[in-house]
């Protein structure tokens, strides 16, 4: 029996082919993971199933209605949670709960599902004043109302804390009975261990469909046969730090963060952060959104001023000579921040502008940039148009232009596809070979691995810091993940 | 349409207008403000205007005329000794215009010939310059027409007696607070309904929404309702401030102006709510309403213009937007009582257009992320 029956379907936007003839099924009363990068057409497969887009070609059968046709019937029988936050931040819990339960007309009754959730003690509180996870929670609660038969939840564990993830897919399980069918899209490689069924989507097709377990039992062999469906990686060495020259320094802690305080009011987004950066030396910042990465990012390079305490840039302090510090310093940040109408070109040559290159200098160095880069058949297309990896190599150039000693990287790999990402890394290894330092935020905790020491990051506090297999080994723990939470529920973690 | 999804979203709504103090601003301190504007700060009634006098004559009966223009109420005079002063006043703005008779003035007049006298106006203030010119005439006819030489005053032909309808005396206030209305109910029900579908498309509220079994209608009426609520209470406050704070004499029916004002309000969501289906997106849908509600009700509704001085393009165009046909009716209800007339022409035009507005919000409502479909 299946719950959804897709028939070469496609469906374009503008010239963008988001879903390119794809059939598949999905069984009843299983739970399938869609897993994808950004881009990769999970969302539009999602909403297409239930009707919230209409296909250009082919047939989908939801439940056995047609969703362009009976999209009333069809949402009537399932819980959809959206990847954005979809429940209303001014009303509470409770209110949001009492709205979901009128509109699919079932009964006032929430103590079991709050207490499922742990959120029986905040049902006063207004949505929007609860932690990523617990608006997570309070999303999949609304969606569990009414015991739906085909539950459609879209990246409900993106920037979500490890507990808290653990704790979303455990919540699914236990409130399902064994005739619902669950459809769990993701990001994230590793959670196909968590699915009976994995689909794998790369650039709206599907490379894989089946149980995880055919494709590899270890997270690592998982890993490889994805790439390797995904049409092979193979390393090469980085063109990018072959020739970048960087300015000698005799400052042996490239990087410091001296007691950085940032209160907003009565609440501390970051406290009492400390740490050294060696040069040359790959330091990571890991903990889910909102823990106060990115904050202290800001103040690290001066865009935001620290409640208390400093940071040093190649020994020059960010409060008080915060132009002089920068000047040494590449920052790419979190979300695609360049001119999208700007062409590619345009880009570099603003930035090249910006980051002061001599005039003289700056065309050698703008030909030498698109070269190893290889934005030759870029180089006139507006940015806004280009695809995610392309964006991403640009945010990339434009920080390295000036070839500064420390580069300051925020979640750069967040979206980006395993080779992408891979190829990323390459980069960011072979630089800091030749002495960049640099200093990188993720909530990917496979990435964890890639630096040669991380900061645990929660509720704005550094709850552990050292090499990685320092921390693995303190809490004996298999991989990343595993320590945080460990580490976590050993400071007594998990929420409030 | 289901009856309990549209009580569960107007519910929703009452809650979220209930904590965002920006609505009750808009709905209530947005309209007070402007009142107390309107009824202290904006006067189109005809100004006092001062006026230099150098009189060259110094008969008796010429001191009467100077007490004329002292004791007018229209005219602050000040009498000049020194010509050149009074120019040099006239050019630093202290008096809006002069007025010169010359010596032989009562001469003349005695003689039964035409006596003539100077009037100065400041041409850069154009309004104003035509109060001088007429004031001055007035004042001085009347003044002859009491004086000793009104034996060679032929008695006019037709003589005139005005009576101000309606209006007695000619206070503005008693249409432009009332007319202001328009304003008020556009704020909140275009404005405000315009912000609140888009804002759940930004949000991503809508989204959740639409993954429910709610239908067109439920969403349509769900925004409907609660601002249709609203915008009665915020008119209520209204009423009150006009009748019983600012004393605006009231010759209508309650019942009337309720019901007119409520099709009125009807026509403002819908506009509102057309605007944020189309364009999802608040800052457009703002400056939208700001375009096609604010603008227009202030400016094309004949509230500030009269309408048939304005070009033939603009007088169309009033046509189509529903502000002209409310300062009609509510401008007449508060001043003249009901007009069957007028209640009957204006009730039929807004609810066509509210008929209308509907139609196209239901049309451009879809319940997936994209149009199309059934």
């Amino acid at each position: 029996m299946n719950a959804v029956e897709i028939k070469n379907l496609t469906k374009n936007f503008g010239n963008i082919i988001a879903i390119d003839n794809i059939s598949l099924n999905i069984k009843k009363g299983q739970i399938t993971g869609l897993i994808g990068a950004d881009a990769s057409g999970k969302t539009t497969l999602m909403r297409l199933i239930i009707g919230l887009l209409l296909s250009d070609k082919g047939e989908i059968s939801t439940l056995e209605l047609n969703p362009r046709a009976q999209k009333e019937a069809v949402t009537a029988c399932i819980g959809y949670m959206p990847q954005k936050f979809g429940m209303y931040e001014d009303l509470t819990v409770k209110e949001n709960l009492d709205l979901y339960a009128d509109l699919k007309g079932v009964s006032h009754d929430f103590e079991k599902v709050l207490t499922f959730t742990n959120l029986t003690k905040f049902q006063n509180r207004l949505a929007g004043k609860l932690s990523g996870g617990m608006k997570q929670k309070l999303g999949l609660a609304c969606t569990l109302l009414g015991s739906p038969e085909l539950l459609i939840l879209d990246e409900p564990s993106v920037g979500v804390d490890p507990i808290s993830r653990r704790e979303l897919i455990k919540l699914v399980k236990d409130s399902i009975t064994e005739n619902t069918t669950v459809l769990w899209s993701t990001a994230y490689l590793d959670e196909a261990q968590n699915f009976d069924e994995a689909i794998i989507l790369d650039k709206g097709k599907i490379i894989y469909q089946g149980p995880h377990q055919k494709l590899g039992d270890t997270n690592q062999k998982f890993e490889e046969k994805v790439i390797e469906l995904m049409g092979g990686y193979k390393e090469k060495e980085s063109e990018i730090a072959k020739d970048y020259n960087i300015k000698n320094t005799d400052v042996e802690f490239v990087v410091e963060a001296d007691d950085l305080v940032k209160k907003y009011g009565e609440f501390y987004a970051v406290k009492n952060n400390t740490f050294k950066i060696r040069r040359g030396e790959i330091f990571g910042l890991l903990g889910p959104n909102g823990a106060g990465k990115s904050t202290s990012f800001k103040m690290m390079c001066g865009l935001s001023t620290p409640t208390n305490g400093t940071a040093r840039i190649m020994g020059v302090d960010i409060k008080k000579n915060p132009t002089k510090a920068r000047s040494n310093l590449g920052y790419m940040a979190q979300k695609f921040s360049l001119y999208g109408d700007l062409t590619v070109l345009e880009n570099l040559r603003f930035f090249a502008g910006v980051y002061g290159i001599p005039i003289l200098k700056r065309k050698k160095r703008l030909d030498e940039i698109i070269k190893i880069f290889n934005f030759e058949e870029y180089q006139d297309i507006m940015s806004k148009e280009l695809p995610l990896g392309i964006k991403q190599r640009l945010s990339m150039a434009c920080a390295l232009i000036h070839e500064p000693a420390v580069l300051f990287l925020d979640e750069p790999t967040s979206g980006v596809d395993i080779i992408g990402r891979k190829e990323f890394w390459t980069h960011i290894n072979a630089l800091s070979k030749k002495g960049v330092t640099v200093l990188v935020t993720t909530h990917f905790m496979d990435e964890a691995e890639y630096c040669d020491r991380i900061s645990l990051f929660y509720n704005g506090e550094t709850v552990a810091i050292g090499t990685p297999d320092e921390l693995k080994k303190s809490v004996n723990a298999n991989s990343m993940e595993e320590t945080f939470i460990k580490i976590l529920e050993k400071n007594q973690g998990g929420e409030e | 349409m289901n009856l309990k999804i549209i009580s569960a979203l107007v519910k929703k709504e009452a809650l979220q207008i209930l904590r965002d103090p920006s609505t009750t601003i808009i709905a209530f301190v947005l309209p007070l403000m402007m009142l107390l504007l309107f009824m202290y700060g904006l006067n189109l009634d005809t100004p006092k205007v001062s006026l230099g006098l150098k009189i060259d004559d110094d008969t008796p009966q010429i001191s009467n005329l100077i007490q004329s223009f002292n004791s007018s109420k229209y005219v602050r005079a000040k009498v000049y000794e020194d010509k050149d002063l009074m120019y040099k006043d006239i050019s630093a703005s202290k008096i809006n215009g002069a007025v010169i008779i010359p010596n032989d003035f009562s001469k003349n007049l005695e003689k039964g010939d035409t006596a003539s006298m100077l009037i100065i106006t400041d041409g850069s203030y154009v309004n104003t310059a035509n109060y001088v010119q007429s004031y001055p005439v007035a004042i001085a006819n009347n003044w002859l027409s009491q004086s000793s030489y009104k034996t060679y005053l032929k008695p006019p032909v037709i003589s005139a007696n005005t009576r101000m309808w309606y209006n007695q005396d000619i206070n503005s206030h008693y249409f432009i607070l009332p007319g202001s209305f328009a304003i008020t109910l556009n704020l909140v029900g275009l404005l405000l309904t315009a912000l609140v579908i888009a804002r759940e498309w930004e949000r991503g509220t809508m989204e959740s929404l639409l993954g429910t079994r709610v239908g067109k209608l439920d969403i349509i009426l769900g925004k409907y309702i609660p601002y249709f609520i609203l915008g009665i209470l915020s008119l209520l406050f209204n009423v009150f401030l006009c009748i019983f704070v600012f004393k605006i004499p009231f010759h209508g029916s309650f019942v009337i102006l309720f019901s007119v004002s409520a099709l009125f309000l009807l026509t403002a969501i819908g506009i509102g709510l057309l605007i944020s289906t189309i364009f999802k997106n608040q800052f457009l849908a703002s400056q939208m309403s700001l375009g096609v509600g604010f603008l227009p009700a202030l400016l094309l509704s004949g509230l500030m213009f009269p309408i048939n001085s304005m070009p033939m393009f603009f007088q169309f165009l009033t046509m189509i937007l529903p502000p002209r046909y409310y300062v009609t009716f509510i401008e007449s209800e508060f001043m003249a009582g009901t007009i069957k007339n007028i209640v009957l022409i204006n009730t039929i035009y807004l609810s066509i257009l509210a008929i209308l507005l509907f139609i196209a919000v239901y049309e451009k409502t879809s319940i997936r992320l994209e149009e199309g479909g059934k």
